[in-house]
């Protein structure tokens, strides 16, 4: 009874680790297409009438999501303490610690705070263009990396799980 | 002294602790805050400049104050940065120097920031009221030339007139409506006026003049149209037009006396067609300034 019972517990494990693997890059993939939203939305809002860095984060966070939403908050927060870091190093340190984006993404992002509230309107725009569509060309590839071996792992886990009971029992 | 702490807020670290450093006597009378690369800071008052001592001012600092001035939005007040100068919350006016970037034939942007100035917003309440009586007979405002060199308070006489005939002092309370192109006199930041310009003024900020008093006249139907600093024959053209639709007029304009006024081809038509009433002349005697009311026509 034991057995059966470790058995199945080293089953699930395994095909646990199978479906987390594959379920890490469906988040991480719809976590960069909120990103590439959010930068939509920005791009959208210098377009619009160029407001003050602090009214356009602002507006962001009503409209945007998932990481995006949390970057913006985190940045309105930072606005408030330029004096103690520049914004463009605020920038970078948040989109740091946006795990879901996953590295590429993280590094995509941070080079942006160099861009945003240095210069014309115009060129942030382009400097924000330029990140989103990394960031969708990203998103795509994860996307289709999840089609890919999002089912190869969860069959791995399965089917390791399967073969590590056989061989335990 | 509020008013300077509120500018130093925008200065970097180490600039703000240096500045904060002066005493209370000293901080209320400080008109500027002078930043150039390679030598400390200096401060500007009614006696004359003084260095304040410490390291040289960085050009890294320069950036910094661009970005605490701005809020890091930069693309927000570029316009004003063309013109050389941004105004910070407070009404606190900062002006900036150094390379200018030109595209096609227009300053694009300033980089390598080599100086600023950081001028203490101070508004002088109760200014008008030395002339408020004389400018509006029987209750009733008359339209109005302000004349005097630069630097003897033209804009602070017209901003506490407009405050005070907009709130109904002197006379019923009135709407007016000000023409504020390069944003001195109310001081507009974030769509809040930084300096009291009375609660029945609507205010029109960085658009030309002459343009700024047509758009004013027809959208906010005005009982005052206010104006600073007459310069061009556009400019006495909106106001000739606006003096046709029965609204009264408020100006400054450059000059000494009202010699002066016949002499430039710009001003004389204003005088010929009768556009104004009274004449308000400064004149600085000693260090007191001194105001004459002078009936046209």
């Amino acid at each position: 009874m034991i057995r059966l019972l470790g058995g199945t517990l080293v089953a699930a494990g395994a095909a646990w680790m199978g479906f987390r693997a594959s379920a890490a890059l469906k988040a991480r993939a719809r976590a960069l297409g909120e990103m590439g939203e959010g930068l939509a939305l920005l791009e959208q809002e210098l377009e619009l009438d160029s407001p003050p860095m602090p009214l356009l984060m602002d507006r962001l966070i009503l409209r945007s999501r998932g990481p995006a939403k949390k970057l913006f908050q985190d940045c309105g927060r930072a606005l408030d303490r330029l004096s103690e870091e520049e914004f463009s190093l605020a920038w970078r340190r948040l989109a740091g610690e946006l795990e879901e984006l996953g590295e590429e993404g993280r590094q995509a992002l941070m080079p942006l705070g160099e861009v945003l509230g240095r210069c014309s309107c115009r060129e942030e725009r382009q400097g924000v263009e330029g990140v989103r569509r990394r960031l969708e060309t990203l998103r795509d590839r994860t996307e289709e990396e999840y089609r890919r071996q999002g089912r190869v792992y969860q069959t791995l886990g399965l089917s390791g799980g399967a073969f590590l009971v056989i061989l335990l029992m | 002294m509020m008013g300077y702490c509120q500018a130093a807020e925008v200065l970097p670290p180490r600039l703000r602790r240096a500045a904060l450093e002066l005493s209370d006597e000293e901080q209320a009378g400080a008109e500027e805050l002078r930043l150039r690369t390679g030598l400390p800071m200096s401060a500007v008052f009614p006696q004359g400049e003084r260095c304040l001592g410490g390291p040289p001012v960085e050009p890294r600092e320069l950036e910094q104050l661009v970005e605490l001035a701005s809020r890091a939005s930069l693309h927000a007040v570029l316009d004003q940065v063309r013109r050389g100068y941004l105004t910070i919350r407070g009404g606190h006016r900062l002006g900036l120097c150094g390379t200018a970037v030109v595209r096609e034939g227009q300053i694009h942007s300033l980089s390598r920031l080599s100086s600023a100035d950081l001028r203490i917003a101070r508004q002088v309440r109760g200014a008008a009221d030395p002339v408020l009586d004389s400018l509006c007979p029987g209750g009733r405002l008359t339209d109005t030339l302000i004349l005097a060199p630069p630097g003897l308070g033209k804009t602070t006489l017209l901003r506490d007139l407009v405050r005070q005939v907009s709130d109904g002092t002197g006379t019923a309370p009135l709407r007016v409506s000000l023409a504020d192109e390069r944003g001195e006199v109310a001081a507009m930041y974030n769509g809040v006026a930084q300096l009291a310009v009375g609660a029945r003024t609507d205010v029109m900020e960085g658009c030309p003049k002459a343009q700024g008093l047509m758009l004013l006249l027809r959208a906010m139907n005005p009982q005052v149209l206010a104006v600073d600093e007459i310069t061009a024959p556009e400019d006495a053209a909106a106001l000739e037009t606006a003096a046709g639709c029965g609204v009264t007029l408020l100006a400054t304009a450059h000059g000494r006396d009202r010699g002066d006024l016949v002499r430039r081809p710009l001003y004389r038509p204003l005088l010929e067609g009768g556009l104004f009433r009274r004449l308000v002349t400064i004149r600085q005697r000693d260090r007191e300034r001194i105001y004459e009311v002078e009936e046209l026509n």
